[in-house]
């Protein structure tokens, strides 16, 4: 049987994606595994991989249109298919079903199906049943609401509908408007002034990636319960560790890196700390997944390591220095950008000596780390110069108690107070 | 045995021939002049089927080749005074009376064509062409033929159609101290139609100096006379309605001429109408250049038969035998005439470049595309000529009067001011003020103006349309319930809706309509509708709907001021209500786009008229919702106050169009309509409509009640509105 590609849910929320590029053309062959296309979502650009042998037969999409996720986009034929079976998944894609997805769906996407059951619920006390059975991204709003939104630049994918069938109207853009004036959500300050627009400035459109960072971290900072904890890290034996394996190795180590192994190993001595917020149970992880923020032209991307407990520094640091250059050149794929209960934010290279993070959704822990400084420290009752890194944990109170963040700081703490155990 | 005693008919019906010695007697300048339009006729109508041949004429061209003695022999003797108005096969009678009005009655037949006839003929085709430069602009062709100042009222394209409009000019011309006459002309085919038996009762009852003048071709297109009709002697309807009545020779002119005197002398008396029927042959097909015969419906003997008898060849053949005129003379004539035709062609026409041989109407002769929607209504600039006044806002001193009390005083007020204004419907006369009361004292105060009809909604109404293209009277008609639009609707929409537009925009037409809506009253499924829609979805009406007697004298006053026609809505629930009026004022007006904010405030643009203003705001109090209630007061597309409606809609973003009556006929679906496209922008939810069901109220008290709106009605909109504003209220 011809198999029918969606577009995939490359990240939970994203509700819509654009094919960059087609990396094969129709009839070209195609094992498992084949990067098949580069699909730019608001977030970032990845590769999509076949996960079937057999043909292209047809390329549904353009490049540079951007469709929904579960839109049919290629149709493959594989080995002993008729041309029934093509026909026949060719029919289907008409019918524009939401995504049985070909491609592996991450277990965050709850929300998604959340929103089908919101949706079903009003309609079953409305009379317009016509749009029930289809959770297609359209989000109906009122002709009102379209003017107001152009004219005051809001995002209306966060807004919330209430009214029928969950129509976005008047009185919802009203309140998303008196926020924005009240100040509540810095995301949202007011639009500039004619005034402001005279005056020597320009006017930048919002990249999708730009939106995403805007809408995900405003979702973050607003709705999850953030607390802070903050430790001097004496890191002088860390970096004389360091050196010493720097000495010998092709690969140097860095302090970062040494420092996803620290979060890693604190995460296994902490189990309870690897976990994450699931609306109404606590997802909780086994192995130690830990997102790296890198820095790109357009903006933060976060691939995660997986199994980072399991790598040993060298493994690791390949690892890390791949996923951010591929980041860098917008070659991740989707799937190197999902899950992970944690994240590591590193300033220290700009001589910033500390901060503190905003969680990265749906992850219950974040760790700033600062750059290692000397300072003046007391050891034993007497006055002396040590290096020292101020590293600040970001938590979801959610999952996350406080005695809980602190013990597992005071792990992270001591394994980087004590690198020989990194090695191990 | 019964007693059986022979009865005769009132009025006398005989069948009138000529004779040489009326050959002999007749006045050869009468002769001549009948002669010379019989040619410039036939050279007219041969050139129009010419142009038809060629693809030319757009529509039907309808020839009377064939029919002219008809015409001419009975407008020869008209002044321009006296009037005429003709069916869709009319350019003989048409052309007759404006050649007869240019030149004064006589032609001199050595030099047939003057200038005026020149410029008759051209501009005649040239309307039948569609042409700008036509007596109708263009807009009129071939069907509606009018040019009021020689006294040819305008032809009329449904059958019978423009006869109930002649007794109204016939009306007028009576009552206007003159023995004028007015000949209105069908065919065979109109003689069974409801219009003109209708009319000819009408006008018989109020002795209107009114000619039926029926050309009996035998022919309703294909249909023989004989099949559809016992008496097919068609002057006998005359005898029934004790009209007197002559049958004559249509190929003979100098006999209709004779028969048109014997029945002038009568209608010049003030006796009342006569009919006249004239046996013709129409040489064609219904329209086109074909005979019948090739249509099958008739042998080529009998068109033969006919065409031995042809009134061109019998005039001359008389004027040569009784040494009047040579053989030579005849030539003369009709070379003028073909000449004169040839010219008026040529000066609308010119080579077609695209197509060797062939010619095409000159483009620059073509209307402007602009000009298609001007002159439905015309300009309300007469409403000035009256002080506007927003009755309770500017006045200090007000009194409590009954609604329908307020009706009849504002009408005794015109009445006394405008000597035109005369009231004509059922029952209008008696019962205190007709039905309602609503024409109460007004007979005892203004006698011979109120005027008690026949129940013939399709002829009365007809005849004030009559009255009001004429201009020297401004009838108010009143239906006594709205459902009989629908026995007077061709009088109502096809002809007075559309009069002013069709002759080319500046006929005036001052006609009120007054008419009542009943729902409530138990009348049933034939006499409750809201006339509304129906009105403001046909061209040309204006409509006013008042809620409050204050607005309706300002709104009656406007009606009696414009000179277009206006129908005038009122309600039974409002009849007997006590309301607020300026005191001593009945002089104000309400101009156009002046609606009435009755409420305001911010959730919702509630947009009503009549009664519905009312059950609207017992809505918004039992609801609570802040809303804008907007009483039209004006209904129709030219006259409704857009500026209040955009203005509170900008403001609401939420739409409800209450009204009470049936759905399929309601108003508001063009005003949705309307609102969509011009302020989607500004919607925040669906355009929500209060009406009653599909069905026609019931008698029975239960299901009336089941059928209509109320104020329970515009609850519950109101709160499906305030579902759709979300936010969880």
């Amino acid at each position: 049987m011809a198999i029918l590609i969606r577009m995939p849910e490359v990240l939970a929320n994203v509700t819509e994606a654009t094919i960059q590029t087609w990396l094969v053309a129709a009839g070209d062959s195609v094992a498992a595994g084949t990067p098949f296309a580069e699909i730019e979502t608001e977030k970032a650009m990845v590769e999509l991989n076949s996960e079937h042998a057999g043909t292209i037969e047809t390329l549904l999409i353009d490049p540079g249109q951007t469709v929904a996720v579960g839109t049919p986009i290629a149709v493959v034929r594989e080995p002993g298919d008729s041309d029934e079976d093509v026909a026949g998944v060719h029919s289907s894609s008409d019918a524009q079903t939401p995504p049985s997805s070909s491609e592996p769906q991450p277990e965050t996407s709850f929300k998604k199906s959340k929103f089908v059951t919101e949706v079903t619920h009003e309609e079953s006390h409305t009379s317009e049943k016509s749009h029930a059975s289809e959770p297609s991204s359209r989000r109906f709003m009122s002709p009102i609401v379209r003017r107001l939104a152009r004219e005051h630049n809001v995002d209306l994918s966060e807004v919330v509908g209430t009214g029928p069938a969950g129509r976005i109207v008047r009185r919802d853009i009203d309140a998303n408007l008196s926020l924005r004036g009240s100040g509540n959500q810095t995301s949202k300050a007011a639009p500039p002034s004619d005034r402001m627009l005279h005056t020597e400035s320009t006017r930048i459109p919002l990249t999708g990636m730009r939106r995403a960072i805007a809408r995900r971290l405003t979702e973050s900072k607003t709705t999850v319960p953030h607390f802070y904890l903050t430790a001097h890290c004496r890191v002088d034996s860390l970096l004389e560790i360091r050196g010493k394996i720097n000495e010998n190795a092709e690969r140097k180590i860095s302090v970062n890196d040494m420092v996803v192994k620290a979060v890693a190993l604190a995460l296994q001595r902490v189990p309870a700390a690897n976990a994450i917020w699931g609306g109404d149970h606590i997802q909780s992880f086994e192995s130690s997944d830990i997102a790296i923020a890198v820095s790109t032209e357009g903006g933060l991307v976060t691939p995660v390591i997986r199994h980072v407990e399991t790598l040993n520094l060298t493994a690791l640091s390949e690892s890390i220095a791949d996923m951010a250059a591929r980041g860098r050149a917008g070659r991740l794929h989707h799937h190197e950008l999902e899950g992970g209960s944690f994240s590591v934010s590193n300033l220290g290279m700009y001589g910033v000596d500390e901060f503190s993070a905003i969680l990265n959704p749906p992850q219950s822990g974040i760790l700033a780390v600062g750059a290692a400084v000397e300072k003046p420290i007391v050891v034993d009752g007497e006055l002396t110069v040590g290096r020292v890194m101020t590293v600040t944990l970001s938590a979801d109170h959610r999952v996350v108690d406080g005695a809980v963040g602190a013990e597992w700081l005071r792990t992270f703490q001591n394994l980087i107070e004590s690198p020989l155990k990194l090695l191990i | 045995m019964p007693k059986r005693t022979k009865l005769h008919p009132e009025s006398s019906w005989v069948k009138l021939e000529t004779t040489a010695a009326d050959w002999k007697r007749a006045k050869p300048e009468l002769l001549k002049t009948m002669l010379g339009q019989l040619h410039l006729i036939r050279a007219f109508e041969e050139t129009v089927l010419d142009l038809a041949g060629e693809g030319l004429v757009h529509g039907p061209a309808h020839s009377s080749i064939g029919q002219e003695g008809g015409a001419v022999g009975s407008i020869v003797g008209l002044t321009t005074t006296d009037a005429i108005n003709g069916s869709h096969r009319g350019h003989h009678q048409f052309l007759a009376k404006a050649i007869g009005h240019v030149t004064g009655g006589e032609l001199s037949l050595p030099n047939l064509v003057t200038d005026e006839i020149q410029t008759v003929l051209q501009k005649t085709l040239a309307e039948i062409l569609g042409l700008a430069q036509g007596y109708c602009r263009g807009r009129g062709g071939s069907m509606h033929l009018q040019w009021f100042e020689a006294g040819a009222l305008g032809t009329n394209a449904i059958v019978g159609g423009g006869v109930p409009l002649a007794s109204g000019n016939a009306w007028a011309q009576k009552h206007s101290d003159t023995n004028d006459i007015t000949v209105t002309y069908f065919g065979d085919g109109a003689t069974n139609i409801g219009s003109v038996l209708e009319t000819l009762n009408l006008a018989a009852a109020w002795d209107l100096p009114l000619c039926f003048f029926i050309e009996n071709n035998l022919y309703a297109v294909s249909t023989h006379v004989e099949e559809v009709t016992r008496e097919h002697r068609l002057s006998g309807r005359g005898v029934g309605f004790g009209v007197p009545a002559w049958r004559v020779d249509g190929m003979d002119p100098l006999a209709v001429h004779l028969a048109m005197q014997e029945a002038s002398e009568y209608l010049r008396q003030g006796k009342g109408p006569a009919v006249i029927e004239a046996e013709v042959y129409r040489y064609f097909h219904q329209n086109g250049p074909y005979p019948g015969s090739a249509f099958g419906y008739r042998d080529k003997t009998e068109e033969a038969s006919w065409r031995e008898r042809d009134p061109l060849l019998r005039v001359a053949n008389e004027l040569i035998a009784l040494g009047h005129l040579i053989q030579d003379d005849v030539d003369s004539v009709r070379e003028q005439a073909v000449s004169a035709m040839s010219q008026a062609a040529n000066s609308l026409l010119e080579a077609d470049p695209q197509h060797k041989d062939k010619r095409r109407i000159r483009p620059e002769l073509w209307p402007d595309n602009n000009f298609v929607d001007v002159g439905i209504r015309g300009n309300a600039s007469e409403l000035s000529e009256r002080a506007s006044l927003e009755p309770l806002k500017q006045t200090s001193t007000t009194e409590t009067r009954k609604f329908v009390d307020v009706i009849a005083s504002v009408m005794d007020r015109r009445m006394d001011e405008d000597e035109r204004i005369v009231v004509l419907g059922e029952d209008v006369h008696r019962l205190n003020g007709g039905t309602n009361g609503a024409t109460k004292g007004l007979v005892k105060r203004h006698a011979g103006r109120v005027l008690g009809t026949p129940i013939s909604e399709n002829a009365f109404v007809g005849l004030g349309g009559g009255m009001a293209l004429d201009g020297r009277f401004r009838p108010v008609v009143e239906f006594m319930y709205p459902d009989f639009l629908w026995v007077a609707a061709d009088q109502v929409f096809n002809q007075i809706g559309k009069a002013r537009h069709m002759f080319g925009g500046d006929n005036d037409i001052p006609l009120v309509l007054r008419t009542k809506v009943a729902m409530g009253s138990g009348y049933g499924s034939q006499h409750l509708m809201d006339p509304a829609g129906i009105f403001a979805t046909s061209p040309g009406w204006r409509i006013v709907a008042p809620s409050t007697a204050a607005d309706y004298i300002g709104l009656m006053n406007a009606a009696l001021t414009l000179n277009d026609p206006v129908l005038v809505i009122e309600h039974v629930d409002l009849y007997q209500k006590m309301e607020e009026v300026p005191a001593g004022n009945l002089d104000y007006v309400l101009p156009l786009h002046q609606a009435a904010l009755r409420r305001t405030g911010d959730d919702a643009t509630v947009i009503s008229y009549l009664s519905m203003v009312h059950h609207a705001a017992e809505a918004l109090d039992q609801t609570g919702l802040s809303a804008d209630l907007i009483d039209l007061r004006w209904l129709d597309r030219a006259s409704i106050d857009w500026d209040t409606i955009e203005r509170s809609i900008k403001k609401t973003n939420a739409v409800v169009i209450v009204e009470q009556g049936a759905q399929g006929t309601s108003y508001g679906g063009w005003l949705a309509d309307e609102i969509q496209r011009r302020l989607f922008d500004w919607l925040d939810q669906p355009i929500m409509r209060v009406t009653g069901t599909e069905a026609s109220p019931s008698i029975s008290q239960v299901l009336e009640r089941a059928a209509i709106a109320r104020t329970e009605e515009v609850v519950a909109a109101l709160t499906r509105l305030k579902e759709n504003m979300g936010g969880g209220c």
